[in-house]
This record gives C-alpha cells, sequence and structure tokens, in this order.
C-alpha cells in the first residue's frame, strides 16, 4: 500500500507544480475548465446589478474579471499571486477599452489587499484547490463581502481518500488535484467561515475535457520537445495510466469539477 | 346498462416546434413554407405542398448541438457586389440578391457536363453526354470576374464538372484565375486523368509553384471496398485512385481526399479513409460529404439519411483512440448546421500514430461564440480561427497555412520549462492535417434560413453567383444546363423512397415527376 501524503508533502507538491508551471506549460495560465460558458453561468448565480462591485481572486489573465466587467457591466477588482498574469489582464483590460470598470493587482488570496466589506460578490475559479490554507481564503473572501454578498466558486473535487495511487504522482501535480477536496468538505470550509452555501452544481464533463486537454498537450509536446519534457520532471511513459485512472475516477465520482454559490451570513461581524 | 364515456384528454405532441422557415416542394420547386421540429433529440423539417402534399427528413441527428450552435454564427460579410435583384424573395432571386447575408468564401466554376464515368450518385447528373455544355474562355473569364467583383481578393476558386480535367482548355482556365486577384485554385477531379496523364499533373505541380498561388486537387474518394466503388462510381477505381495520389505527390500537389458518405454502402469506411489519408504523403486533408440527394443518386429514405452529427459519429466510433465527441467544431461562416471541421497534428508512423485534435488543445468555442461572448481574449487568435473554421479553408493554401500557425498563440503557456509551446507548434506544419463534414442541402431538406447565408457559391457564365444548394435544388442547375447547351432539361426530383412512384427518369439518369394532367394544370 501507497502510505498516503501527508498535508505538508500536498502543500509542498501543489506549490511546486504551480512554480514550475508545468500546470501552465500544459494548459496556460489562464485556463480553467468549463471556459466561459461555466463562467457564464456562475455568474447568473451572483443576480449582479449593473455597477456591482466585483472581486475576481486568482484573476489569471482576466478572462473572467473581463467577462464580468463587459457582459454584466461589473465594476471588477482582479487579484493574482503572479505580476506576470497582472501585467497580462491589464493589458487585456486596456485592449478592451474596459479599464474603467477592471483593475488588477498583485496579491495574496490568504492576505487579500482588500478592505473589509467592499464587494458585492467575489469569484474564484479553479484556485481555491491550489490554496494551502482553504480556512484562511475563506475567511478572507467574508472579510471582503458586504454583508449578504455572494460567493461565485468552480474547481475540482476530489474525495482524496478515495484518489487512486495514479492520482498522486503526475496526476495530481498537473492537475493539481490532490489538495482539491470533496465538494462536501469546501461547503463546510465556507460555512466555519460565515459563508451560507446557497447551491452547488456538477459539472464533471468539464474536467474530463481537461483531462483530454492534457494528454492533448502532453502528446504536442512528446511530439515538439520530448527530451525537454523529461528534463522538467514529466514521465510520459507514466501518462497513459494516469489519464486512464483520472477518467476512471471521475466515472466513479471521485474526481469532478463543480459550481458553488455561497452567501455571506448577513450577521457576520 | 349505459357505461359512462371515458372523459376525453388532451395530449401533448410528440415533437417540440422550434423554427418557421420555408422550403420548397421537391416536386415542384415551389416555394412553400416549413417548420422545424425536435423528437427524439434528432431535428426534422416539414413542409407540405398544395399540389404535390408533405414532405418530412431528418436534416441534424443531434438537437442538443444543432440549438446550442446557434451561437458559433459569425455576423456575415457585405460581398462588394451584389449581382441580382430582390424581386421574388428567397430562394428565386439568385444570386447573389442583397437580402443574402454572406459573401462567397469559395467560388465554383462548372466548366463542362461531360464526364468519363457515370456514377450511379451524381448530384451534377454528368456523364458521357453529347447534349451538354462546355465552357468557353470568354464565359470562364467572365465567370471569374464577377466572382472578383464580388470579392475583391478573392480566396479560392474550385474548377468543378462535368469531370474539368477532360476539358481541353482547363489549364488554360488555371491560368485565367492565376492571372486574377485569385489566391487559389482548387481542382475537383475523379482523378483518373491525374493517374494516366503524368505531363497533365506535372502541369498542374508547376502552376502549384507560382507565388502567392497555389493549385490543389479536390480528388473524389469514396472508399476501398470494391462494392463502395461499384455502387457510388458504377466502376472499381481503385488502382487508379492509388496513382493519382501517387502522380500527386511526385508533382508536390496537396491533395483533399472526398468522400460522398451513403448509408448502407459506405458509412464503415470513414475511418479508413481518414487513416489512408493520414499515411498518404500527398494528402493533407479528408472531406466527408452525405450524399446529396439532388441530381442523379440511388434510392434514400429522407428521414434515416445521414447528416453531420451522424457522420461525425461514425469517426469517433471507427477511430476511438483519436477522436471523441467535441473533437469538430462548426464553421461559423455559414449557418453552423452546414459544416464541421477540426483540425488534427500527427505524429508517429504508420500504424503507431500520435493524433491530436486541435479543439482540444484549445477551448475554440471561447473564440467563436458570437452571440456571448463580447470581449476576447486575443482578437488575433478569433480571426486565425475564423479563417481556419471556414467554406475557404484548404490545406496546401498559404492562408490555411499561416493561420495555423497564428492560432498556435492560443496555446498561453509560458515558458516555465524551456519549451515555448506556440513557437514549438509553429514548426509543426507539415504534421497537420483537416477534417470537413459538410452536409449541402437538397430539395428535401432545403432550409431558406440557412441558404441565406450560403458562402460557397455557384458562378454561371451570365456572372451571377448562386448558392450552391439553391443552384442544385431550386432549379437553377437545369436552367443553366439548358440555356449553355439549347437542350431542354427536366426538372429534377430526389429519389426518395416516398416518392418512388410519382417518379420517372430523365434521360442523365435522375428522376423528374410525372406530370400528370391535373397536377400538370394546378401547378401552371
Amino acid at each position: 500500500m501507497t502510505r498516503p501524503p501527508s498535508g505538508e508533502e500536498l502543500k509542498v507538491c501543489c506549490a511546486a507544480a504551480y512554480s514550475s508551471d508545468v500546470v501552465a506549460l500544459l494548459l496556460g495560465a489562464s485556463y480553467h475548465p468549463g471556459g466561459t460558458a461555466l463562467t457564464r453561468r456562475l455568474a447568473d448565480g451572483l443576480a449582479l446589478t449593473p455597477g456591482a462591485r466585483v472581486l475576481d481572486v486568482a484573476s489569471g489573465r482576466g478572462t473572467t474579471a473581463l467577462l464580468l466587467a463587459d457582459a454584466y457591466g461589473s465594476d471588477v477588482d482582479g487579484v493574482d499571486y503572479a505580476p506576470a498574469n497582472t501585467a497580462l489582464a491589464q493589458g487585456a483590460a486596456q485592449a478592451a477599452g474596459l479599464t474603467d470598470r477592471a483593475r488588477f493587482t498583485t496579491g495574496d488570496a490568504e492576505h487579500l489587499p482588500h478592505r473589509d466589506g467592499v464587494f458585492d460578490a467575489v469569484v474564484c475559479e479553479c484556485a481555491l484547490c491550489t490554496f494551502p490554507d482553504k480556512a484562511r481564503a475563506a475567511a478572507e473572501f467574508a472579510r471582503v463581502l458586504k454583508p449578504g454578498g455572494r460567493l461565485g466558486i468552480t474547481d475540482v473535487t476530489a474525495d482524496t481518500d478515495r484518489l487512486p495511487p495514479e492520482l498522486s504522482g503526475l496526476g495530481a501535480r498537473i492537475a493539481c488535484i490532490a489538495d482539491a477536496r470533496p465538494l462536501r468538505q469546501y461547503t463546510q470550509i465556507l460555512a466555519a467561515a460565515g459563508l451560507s452555501t446557497l447551491r452547488t452544481e456538477r459539472h464533471d464533463d468539464a474536467m474530463l475535457r481537461m483531462i483530454d486537454q492534457i494528454e492533448a498537450r502532453l502528446n504536442l509536446l512528446r511530439i515538439t520537445a520530448a527530451a525537454r519534457l523529461t528534463e522538467a520532471g514529466v514521465d510520459l511513459t507514466a501518462a497513459p495510466a494516469v489519464l486512464a485512472a483520472a477518467r476512471t475516477a471521475v466515472a466513479d465520482g471521485v474526481l469532478g469539477y463543480a459550481l458553488l454559490i455561497a452567501e455571506r451570513n448577513p450577521r457576520l461581524a | 346498462m349505459t357505461q359512462a364515456p371515458a372523459p376525453r384528454r388532451k395530449v401533448d405532441r410528440d415533437e417540440v416546434f422550434v423554427e418557421f422557415t420555408k422550403s420548397i416542394c421537391p416536386m415542384c420547386k415551389t416555394p412553400v413554407d416549413a417548420q422545424v421540429n425536435i423528437r427524439e433529440n434528432k431535428v426534422y423539417l416539414r413542409k407540405r405542398c398544395r399540389y404535390h402534399g408533405e414532405f418530412e427528413a431528418l436534416v441534424y441527428g443531434d438537437a442538443e448541438e444543432y440549438l446550442s450552435s446557434t451561437r458559433f454564427n459569425k455576423p456575415g460579410t457585405i460581398p462588394l457586389a451584389f449581382q441580382t435583384e430582390v424581386k421574388d424573395g428567397c430562394p428565386l432571386d439568385c444570386g447573389l440578391c442583397p437580402e443574402h447575408k454572406q459573401h462567397a468564401c469559395l467560388g465554383i466554376i462548372e466548366v463542362n457536363t461531360g464526364c468519363n464515368l457515370d456514377c450511379p450518385i451524381c448530384f451534377a447528373d454528368s456523364g458521357h453526354q453529347s447534349d451538354g455544355y462546355s465552357i468557353t474562355h470568354e464565359q470562364c473569364a467572365r465567370m471569374l470576374d464577377a466572382f472578383v467583383a464580388s470579392e475583391g481578393e478573392a480566396e479560392v476558386v474550385m474548377f468543378s464538372g462535368g469531370e474539368p480535367t477532360i476539358h481541353k482548355h482547363i489549364l488554360d482556365f488555371i491560368d485565367l484565375a492565376q492571372a486574377r486577384p485569385i489566391r487559389n485554385v482548387t481542382l475537383n477531379t475523379n482523378g483518373i486523368r491525374l493517374a494516366t496523364d503524368k505531363n497533365f499533373t506535372a502541369e498542374l505541380g508547376t502552376r502549384n509553384q507560382a507565388v502567392g498561388k497555389s493549385v490543389n486537387v479536390y480528388l473524389q474518394f469514396d472508399g476501398f471496398d470494391e462494392r463502395t466503388h461499384l455502387e457510388i462510381r458504377g466502376r472499381d477505381l481503385r488502382t487508379f485512385k492509388q496513382r493519382a495520389l501517387d502522380n500527386c505527390a511526385e508533382a508536390g500537389l496537396t491533395v483533399t481526399l472526398v468522400a460522398a458518405v451513403e448509408r448502407g454502402l459506405n458509412e464503415h469506411e470513414l475511418g479508413a479513409i481518414i487513416e489512408y489519408g493520414i499515411d498518404h504523403p500527398a494528402v493533407r486533408s479528408v472531406a466527408f460529404q452525405p450524399v446529396t440527394h439532388s441530381g442523379r443518386h440511388v434510392p434514400f429514405d429522407p428521414l434515416n439519411r445521414l447528416t453531420n452529427p451522424d457522420v461525425i459519429r461514425l469517426i469517433n466510433e471507427q477511430r476511438p483512440d483519436w477522436f471523441r465527441k467535441g473533437d469538430f467544431f462548426p464553421v461559423p461562416c455559414c449557418f453552423p448546421t452546414c459544416r464541421s471541421i477540426t483540425y488534427l497534428l500527427v505524429d508517429g508512423e504508420p500504424g503507431n500514430r500520435t493524433v491530436v485534435p486541435v479543439p482540444r488543445l484549445l477551448n475554440v468555442e471561447d473564440h467563436l461564440d458570437y452571440v456571448t461572448n463580447r470581449v476576447l481574449p486575443d482578437a488575433g487568435i478569433r480571426e486565425a480561427l475564423e479563417k481556419l473554421w471556414s467554406a475557404s479553408a484548404f490545406m496546401g493554401t498559404a492562408t490555411t497555412e499561416e493561420k495555423l500557425r497564428a492560432a498556435a498563440d492560443a496555446l498561453d503557456c509560458t515558458d516555465g520549462c524551456g519549451i515555448d509551446l506556440p513557437q514549438a507548434v509553429k514548426n509543426l506544419n507539415d504534421k497537420a492535417f483537416m477534417i470537413v463534414v459538410q452536409d449541402f442541402q437538397d430539395p428535401y431538406t432545403l432550409n431558406v434560413k440557412q441558404l441565406m447565408k450560403c458562402c460557397v457559391e455557384e458562378i454561371t457564365p451570365d456572372g451571377r453567383l448562386i448558392p450552391f444548394c439553391a443552384y442544385n435544388s431550386v432549379g437553377y442547375r437545369e436552367q443553366v444546363r439548358a440555356e449553355l447547351s439549347g437542350v431542354p432539361v427536366a426538372t429534377v426530383a430526389p429519389n426518395a423512397l416516398p416518392l418512388a412512384d410519382r417518379l420517372t427518369a430523365t434521360p442523365y439518369g435522375s428522376k423528374t415527376a410525372h406530370t400528370t394532367r391535373e397536377e400538370g394544370e394546378s401547378s401552371s
């Protein structure tokens, strides 16, 4: 039996994956499952009114924030850990003529650089699973939300106890599923921070699509730069088994993708 | 004792009514109202002619995709010139009339009606016929000028027929096209001359070298079974196809294999055709076209015909290691239900291929959604994808190769591991392979909604640009042939099973409605 990795090891694994940009390499920095169609579905659940102040946590290259600013008329702040992403998102806002409604700054989700109770809504797409201290991040979401404000999350769900051993190696690393949680655990983490879940939806097809995309990009790398991939520590011979295990895990409900809408408890201090 | 009558209950219809549109009567070609309905996740078009009764046909095998593809409908581009006026309404004013919603991505010139084959399936009703026509240099020049007047700089003209390679001036016609601002010529052929006349193939190869121009081959290629050849072409052409392809490879010509796909005939050969194409050095793309039930064809059931989603499903089933649902994406320049395309990156040796469908590498839908997405991550990527997912995209043209390179920018990867993926992909052009699935409309399936945005046009010697499916279905083909040949041509009706006892054969092998006295009087 494989010993389950400790929490610390998981954090290191996940952080390493991100810092070495294997995920970005394979999926692109702005990638998230479900694409803009799922972002719209998420936004529809936030009851946004024109001019609503929205914070996009882990805003990447600004795709979600700009969609909210344009299609929903929101006033959006984006925050991302990577300065390079902040610059790219600012450039995209400029190109779209949305700088008056979309601002981007560099910052940490666990220490948001925003004042208490200023946002009507907070969105966080495909990122909570990667935050080492999820309770802390949830508390930050709650802190910056106005009472009654809504939180919208789309994220990887994983029943970590039931994940097959193949998914604690490469799979965990590239898809960063190792520190994802079951959907009910996300709702518990949020509840502890004073965020009551109003609605959840499963979007496991988006996860399958992401697995397809990882496989396609691995194949592309094998075609273009097999040697460099090996140097980066990606074991190509293991990939087919890992991807098959991931697809099985989705079919078995162990691994998936979910949408979640929560509301800040109006009485939260 | 009397039993109380059972209470009458209202009953629900067994279909969802989704569109009210116009079509034509397949018998007399009169425009009629039509409705589009969904039953059991399939889309049907139904219409009624006051003289000839009701007609219904399957138009799309996946209702969910039919509905969801509407957001991939690109706003049309207005051509530089319209050739006709709006008078009687669609589809009687072709064309193009000012109500047409799209310019011509692809112009087709049929140079003749004669052919060195007499295929049981031929939407053009061509063959060894002495009473057809061949266009002259002057006519060809006028047709090309009409195309350029409408397009400015035109992307592709296709020479077709009949069999264009037996027209004695076909090379001159290609020269006429290359002398004009038309970037690419595609030659639509059965390949017999390419197989048997190496000098001719070499002449095409020379013209393919012209700076800024290309000549590509659109080779009829329906499969590998002897039966497929006999039932679709009336002759076993397998060795001809092989030799034609080898000669094209030698001449440096890029080939698209074009398969007419019919239920019960060659629908099992789709995967094999793709694999054969990938393995042959001359072939860079495959086009699958469900048999167009215009002109001459074998009897068919309109309610059980092949549509784009059916063809794609068969491809997925026949090469499950390579394809999955979602790998094909609808083309936004025409109506998205008319055509679907995928591009592949292919590596490895025959028998041990790695195949990567491009839509799995990037979210095409995020870039080609014209209804809900107004802010784009990168307008340059949308433009590249628009050119790739277009009726004017042909492998072997500079535009398609260039846009494949540009689309690599959508692989928004960082350089973390020392691999610049977009840059690496830009060097992969010779590994790119294209698959097109195109369901042309026929007199049964014609929906003017789609016709009004058609971007594949037949160019006529009098300088009109007539949407391909209108040309084949509404009666324009018969009119043009009669005018050019001086021989009257009967109005062709589809050889559909429900019409069997109301049809007679024409001299060319197609069917026409036999006119009873009453019908003749009432429809005149």
